[in-house]
């Protein structure tokens, strides 16, 4: 039995530590308090004090971004193009995983590095180049599939990176016992390894879809007024909407939804994607 | 293995392709209505490294890394060493410390560009409330390469710590053990045995940061655009508007390729540095 002085010991560093989560808290999570809750205030609450915690709350910033700048159509192409761009990036990801697992390729591990060193803008270009020669500024159709096949270059490498760890945890003899009742190289990977990756899949699709659904450079040169997604209409409020805060901070609120609702529910596995699996 | 080839064949379409054809914009003369008249040597790169510009953007773009990753790594450490003890409720506090991480850099810069506000922001109410002087947050060429590394130091430092609390839990505690044996105290036992320790991990971390730091651009687009006066113009931020705004490809090409070359050098002086530790422990 430890001793009373061992348990007071215990209960002063466990006060402590709960004083360091209040300084945390204070620095790191109070912006993001700040943007709701200015999302909620009038503009010219917003421009009053930060201690009157009295004014009234709104809904009408948010009513603004859908009545008068039709949000529900930009959350559309976000949707569009996040969606795209994981759902290919699976497509592509998952066969790719499971081979570098297999074969114990660092090959191809060589061109995720590269796609995750080399500055998005030298993509740019080169893209920006294509989408003129295509005519997709002018094409929504093309335009969307540019954009998508743009932030693959941010899913394929990060699904790669998510999967090849659930791979390698599938023991090769089970497999190896598929192939002994006769099944094909195809038939042992959709019915015996598929399934065992299952919990992966559903990490690789959140973070994809996030990460595709954050970004904000390819999109910001390559998308034209109908294929623009959330955080491009925001930039380009800034210059509009001069003044008008509520409504970049209700805009801000839309666009963090997602990553919000996971930082609740998914945060392991969203440290391990950030990460690019250095931390398990 | 035919299940490679998809993944392999867009990857070099996508990256691969990409990469080449900056090199080649490089080293030719693309003009805005998309004529090239071909290949001029390094002539791009000569008018780079005569351009005053150039040397501006490469000293504010290694002063926000140098800067922001100092400040992330040690504010990583105290606040991941905070993460690591064992505490009802620590799972939903790093969540919460997870949030600036994952929010999309366009909310953060919009809630920052409201907190910087020079004359209701958020930022010089509090410091009115203490009685200091309102500053000017990024209007002024001083201050605004600071205030930017402040927002990130802001969103990224909480991600440094999340790494180096899974570190500092996966530590093996025997080290620990010996050292209280050999009459260590805390602070001894914290800095002689577990940094030590937690060197590997630390070093992933960093170089993570590193790579986004050297490509630093987001935040600086929305919030100043490199300004004023290309006070926060980073090599990322001048290869973009060199591109996009200035519509000089192939000197924008040069500049971009530069900054290639940057990562690499930096992320492998890393590597580098960390393979001659771990050989020499």
């Amino acid at each position: 039995m430890p001793s009373r002085s061992a348990v007071k010991q215990k209960r002063r560093k466990i006060a402590l530590v709960y004083v360091g989560y209040v300084v945390a808290a204070l620095i790191f999570f109070v912006p993001v308090l700040f943007m709701l809750w200015s999302a909620f205030r009038r503009n010219i609450d917003i421009t009053g004090s930060i201690f009157d915690f009295t004014t009234p709350l709104t809904l009408s910033n948010f009513v603004n971004l859908f009545e008068r700048f039709d949000f529900v159509y930009y959350i559309r192409n976000s949707f569009i193009i996040a969606g795209g761009s994981t759902l290919l990036g699976l497509i592509l990801g998952v066969p790719a995983a499971y081979v570098v697992v297999r074969r114990k390729l660092a090959g191809l591990g060589f061109f995720t590095l590269l796609a995750r060193m080399a500055p998005g803008v030298m993509f740019v270009v080169p893209l920006f180049v294509l989408s003129i020669a295509v005519g997709a500024p002018s094409n929504d159709a093309l335009n969307f599939l540019l954009l998508i096949a743009a932030h693959l270059i941010i899913t394929l490498p990060l699904c790669i990176w998510l999967l090849v760890p659930f791979f390698e945890e599938i023991p090769r003899s089970l497999e190896e016992a598929a192939m002994i009742d006769g099944c094909s190289v195809w038939q042992r990977f959709v019915q015996v390894v598929l399934p065992l990756v299952a919990p992966g899949l559903s990490v690789a699709i959140t973070l994809s879809f996030i990460f595709s659904w954050n970004y904000f450079l390819f999109a910001l040169a390559l998308a034209n007024a109908d294929t623009m997604p959330l955080p491009v209409i925001a930039f380009n409020f800034i210059g509009q909407g001069a003044g008008d805060y509520g409504g970049l901070m209700a805009a801000s609120t839309l666009i963090s939804l997602p990553a919000l609702i996971l930082a609740i529910v998914a945060q392991r596995w969203l440290i391990r994607g950030l990460t690019g699996g250095a931390v398990k | 293995m035919p299940l490679i080839w998809p993944a392999l064949i867009v990857t070099i379409l996508l990256v691969v392709l990409p990469v080449l054809y900056t090199i080649w914009l490089s080293l030719s003369d693309r003009k805005i209505d998309g004529s090239n008249s071909g290949f001029v040597g390094l002539a791009n790169f000569q008018t780079m490294f005569a351009e005053p510009e150039f040397w501006n953007s490469i000293r504010v773009t290694l002063f926000l890394f140098v800067l922001c990753l100092v400040v992330e790594t040690v504010g990583g450490l105290a606040l991941g060493y905070l993460l690591s003890i064992d505490v009802p409720g620590r799972a939903i506090f790093q969540g919460l410390m997870l949030i600036p991480a994952i929010t999309a850099s366009v909310a953060v810069a919009l809630v920052w560009l409201l907190i910087y506000d020079p004359t209701l922001g958020a930022a010089n109410q509090l410091l009115e409330a203490i009685g200091i002087d309102p500053v000017v947050w990024l209007g002024s060429r001083e201050m605004a390469p600071w205030s930017i590394a402040i927002v990130d130091i802001w969103q990224w430092t909480p991600f440094m710590a999340l790494i180096i609390a899974a570190g500092i839990r996966s530590l093996p505690s025997e080290p620990f053990e010996a050292a209280v044996i050999d009459g260590a105290g805390s602070i001894k036992k914290a800095l002689f045995v577990g940094l030590p320790l937690l060197y590997p991990v630390l070093t992933v971390a960093m170089l993570l940061r590193t790579v986004d730091l050297v490509r630093f651009f987001d935040t600086v687009y929305i919030m100043t655009q490199g300004g004023p006066v290309n006070a926060t113009n980073t090599l990322n931020v001048y290869g973009y508007t060199a591109a996009f705004i200035d519509q000089d490809p192939s000197y924008a090409a040069a500049l971009q390729l530069s900054l290639f070359f940057l990562v690499i050098i930096v992320a492998g002086a890393f590597t580098w540095l960390r393979g001659k530790q771990s050989n020499a422990e």
